[in-house]
């Protein structure tokens, strides 16, 4: 029975743990200031922007630095940011930036010198490409010359004002030695955007404040921070009780949970991720090696098209959903991105029909046995796949029940392979031990990276290195459109061809495209007066993909001396919870000890 | 041969008869028999097709009705079929890592108490690190890794909880050899083995099933348990339903439903089976009986 006060005590220890977690940020907020309070269910990784992955970081990054150029707030073209103009040379092959006159947050100039020692930093130091390698790949040189940048690539390439790297303030940056090993928690910080981050406290907040001298005039709140939650739920009742004003990435469940409250706004608009089905159609690594166990039937592209068929991607939406997303006839890219968006139309359109994918696997000779299960047409191996999910995840759970059900009704099992996200990510990306996976991206205002998850160059080095493929593919067709693409400096023209290779995806189906989520987010309109979505109207608050929203939010004056109490319920609460829990263990081992003899001699 | 088996029949009713007196017992043993006569006769009237997502045609989190008499989940299943489904899972998983719990701790007790010296201590010690390891973590842990499945859930329990069998067969391997019977079968010329299965494993028995009731008890929690945190045998158990009901918020959504039955289920069964551990070791325990439990 001795363990039984040994998980007693485990769940205090847990109690007290959750109660203290949010009681960190205690402070009162000062009065008559204006702050924003934005919940995070991931916490910052780096706040090192060489660094960082996690969306939480890069946001936080997004609202302290400047980039080359940012997606316009309405029409996600490329516009100017700390670059004020720029000029491609005849060939495409030189771009000219002209860096704006601005200044850093501790007075010194901005200057071109700047961005090209970011660049070059990323270039030249392997440490420093962890954030966004790629996005360097192409350049051949980068030079500075008073305020203009000159950026010289390897080949043409559209993309390139769309870059993703912030510039960093040389002046500080440069005395970091070891730039893999910094965590940029140096406070406060150098920035030249809106906000300059004060204070970091590991897995519990950021505070940001204000940036009185940005170029654009000073954000209208005076402060911000980023609170982290271990779970979502936590976080849902965290926006109801007013210790957050934002929280944003939810899923349906705890979107929902937030109906009712007449002071939170519910904002449920069209989303920038796609989610997929990857199929190991033959795993091979960058010298064409097979590697993994992928079940041989997915290399067959009818089979893989039968699975589309099968699917009810409105069924999926409903009710693994809630009906708060898209049911997608396109490939990866959203329609939210209009310009580069394609639908699937006429013959090549897959709908749901297990007739026609029963009718498919018969034509190619997928017999079904006895037991009502297909076998292979030269053999006797069954059609039974694996589906990998991540553990901890509900929405994939549900998506597994109903995918094993759709699966069943053409002879084909499913099975489902929870992994944790490392193993996860190991196993669907470099060692392909997966027959099925779900997954999915968040994709940006250019799709040339969400694109490139797909080239023969991402896949797995003999070696075993991951190269970041989402589907292990590589298609020659594919690979010729992509180049092209990059080359295309003719914005309509450019959307063809990447078009044309998203006809590729949908019809070859190394993935299949089920939905589109709806981008679901909370927050309280008595403490936001106003925020502006990118795009405007109908887009993302939280982890778009500019610093708009956060720059354009107007806050309500915090009341002076909000209760002080409350931030300390959860702590005490926990304490007393872990004291009962543990009172009571103890209790019971005593009295049990008492009335049987149980292990003793 | 006919003395040793009258006096075994005789022992045997006048067992039952102790454990008729045992009123709790009695309840809790009505409670378990019904609950795996159900589980065992439940494919007769359903199948697997109850906790089909697709083919769930009900409305969703519906408060209890005539058509679905404890409610729908989130996926407008019948609870009440779910419940009745899962419990096949839950008393399987129960019953089974009970067993390889108890196999484990019997030989290892057995083998601790009979045999002195190095081979004692190193058992030993080996059953006290299995002891200070947080069994619920290990447990995990070992599913984590190898992957969720029946067997591998069974597994997860069955070698976390052997040790405290161990020691309590040990602790009764070592008073029934102290006896001089045991010594009179050596001087007779019995082996390890004679004496271990033909005079101890008897003399242990009705403490080894006392102990093995309270067991399933305890893995059936721990299943349940297990399946909240989220490792299961991707089979609908009770555990698993609780998990459901709180993924997908029936306690925000008012679906008490949801949450209740399940859990009330693991609580009957826990409980019965903890009142007839408890009846059977107040039987079999003469010290207990002296003291007048």
């Amino acid at each position: 029975m001795r363990k039984w006060l040994a998980r007693l005590a485990v769940l205090g220890v847990a109690l007290l743990v959750a109660g203290q977690g949010q009681a960190a940020l205690a402070q009162d907020p000062a009065a008559g200031k204006k702050i924003v309070r934005v919940g995070a269910t991931q916490a910052v990784d780096s706040m090192n922007p060489f660094q960082a992955v996690r969306l939480v970081s890069t946001s936080i990054h997004r609202w302290m630095y400047g980039f080359l150029t940012v997606p316009d707030s309405k029409t996600l073209k490329p516009s100017p940011d700390l670059a004020e103009s720029w000029t491609p040379s005849e060939d495409g092959l030189t771009w000219t930036f002209k860096i704006r006159q601005t200044k850093w947050s501790d007075g010194r100039p901005v200057t071109a010198e700047d961005a090209a020692w970011t660049f070059n930093k990323i270039m030249s130091d392997d440490a420093a490409k962890t954030a966004n390698g790629p996005a360097v790949e192409n350049f051949e040189s980068v030079t500075a010359n008073g305020q203009d940048l000159i950026i010289k690539l390897k080949a043409p390439q559209a993309s390139i004002l769309e870059n993703p790297i912030p510039i960093m303030p040389k002046h500080v940056w440069e005395k970091v030695t070891n730039i893999g090993e910094f965590s940029g928690d140096e406070y406060p910080s150098v920035t030249s955007g809106p906000y300059i981050a004060v204070e970091h406290k590991k897995d519990q907040y950021v505070k940001l404040k204000a940036n009185p001298d940005y170029w654009r005039g000073a954000p209208k709140i005076d402060e911000l921070q980023v609170v982290f939650y271990d779970n979502p739920a936590a976080s849902v009742v965290g926006l109801k009780n007013g210790e957050i004003d934002l929280i944003g990435r939810l899923n349906p469940p705890e979107f929902e949970a937030l109906k009712g409250d007449p002071n939170i706004v519910q904002w449920n608009q069209q989303g920038r991720r796609g989610a997929y089905l990857q199929i190991n159609h033959g795993a091979t690594t960058t010298d064409d090696k097979p590697v993994g166990d992928g079940h041989p039937a997915l290399k067959d592209q009818k089979v893989r098209q039968a699975l589309h068929w099968a699917i009810d991607k409105d069924k999926l939406v409903a009710e693994v959903q809630n009906g708060l997303a898209k049911p997608a006839h396109g490939s990866i890219v959203p329609p939210m991105y209009t310009d580069f968006f394609w639908e699937a139309t006429g013959d090549t359109k897959v709908t749901y029909d297990p007739a026609k994918a029963n009718q498919i696997l018969d034509d190619a000779g997928y017999k079904k046995g006895a037991d009502g299960i297909r076998t292979m047409p030269d053999g006797d191996r069954k059609l039974e796949f694996r589906f990998s999910i991540h553990t901890d995840t509900p929405i994939e759970d549900k998506l597994a029940e109903y995918l094993t059900g759709f699966f069943k009704e053409i002879g084909i099992t499913l099975t489902t392979k929870k992994l944790d996200s490392s193993k996860f990510t190991e196993e669907t990306g470099v060692t392909g031990l997966f027959d099925i996976a779900i997954s999915g991206w968040s994709v940006n205002p250019d799709p040339e990276e969400v694109l490139a998850t797909h080239l023969c160059s991402r896949r797995p080095t003999p070696a075993g290195e991951g190269g970041g493929t989402e589907s292990f593919y590589c298609d020659e067709t594919f690979e010729k459109l992509y180049q092209e693409q990059l080359k295309e400096l003719d914005r309509p023209k450019r959307a063809e061809l990447i078009k044309q290779m998203q006809e590729r995806l949908y019809t070859d189906a190394p993935v299949i495209t089920i939905y589109y989520t709806n981008d679901l987010e909370g927050y309280r309109k008595d403490r936001i007066k106003s925020i502006t979505s990118v795009p405007e109207a109908d887009g993302i608050l939280y982890g778009a993909s500019s610093f708009w929203p956060f720059y354009s939010l107007e806050a309500v004056e915090s009341a002076p001396a909000q209760a002080e109490g409350g931030s300390n319920t959860g702590l005490i609460a926990g304490v007393v919870g872990a004291v009962v829990v543990i009172g009571l263990g103890a209790f019971f081992l005593t009295r049990r000890r008492k009335s049987v003899a149980d292990d003793r001699e | 041969m006919s003395v040793a088996s009258a006096r075994r029949r005789q022992a045997l009713s006048r067992f039952w008869k102790d454990f008729g007196r045992q009123r709790t017992g009695v309840v809790g043993l009505a409670i378990l028999v019904g609950a795996a006569v159900l589980a065992v006769i439940a494919p007769l009237f359903i199948d697997e097709s109850v906790t089909n997502v697709v083919t769930a045609g009900g409305p969703k989190m519906a408060p209890p009705s005539l058509d679905y008499p404890f409610g729908t989940d989130e996926s407008g299943r019948s609870i009440l079929l779910m419940v009745w489904w899962g419990s096949r899972t839950s008393l399987l998983i129960g019953f089974l890592a009970a067993l390889v719990s108890m196999l484990i701790g019997t030989v290892l007790g057995i083998a601790a108490g009979h045999f002195r010296g190095w081979i004692s201590a190193v058992i030993l010690r080996v059953t006290d690190w299995f002891l200070v390891l947080p069994s619920l973590v290990t447990a995990l842990v070992l599913a984590a890794i190898m992957g969720g499945s029946t067997f591998t859930i069974i597994m997860a329990i069955g070698v976390t909880t052997w040790p405290s069998t161990a020691r309590l067969i040990r602790a009764q391997t070592l008073a029934v050899e102290a006896r001089p019977y045991i010594e009179r079968s050596k001087a007779l010329g019995a082996g390890h083995w004679h004496v271990t299965t033909r005079h101890v494993l008897p003399n242990v028995a009705p403490l080894l099933l006392a102990s093995t009731t309270l067991e399933v008890a305890s893995a059936i929690v721990t299943e349940s348990t297990l399946a909240f945190l989220g490792v299961s045998a991707n089979k609908t158990s009770w555990g698993t339903m609780l998990r459901g009901s709180y993924d997908w918020g029936a306690a925000t959504a008012g679906a008490w439903w949801y949450i209740l039955i399940p859990g009330l289920c693991i609580v009957a069964v826990v409980m019965a089976f903890t009142l007839c551990g408890r009846a059977l070791e107040a039987v079999l325990n003469p010290r207990l009986r002296k003291a007048g439990a």
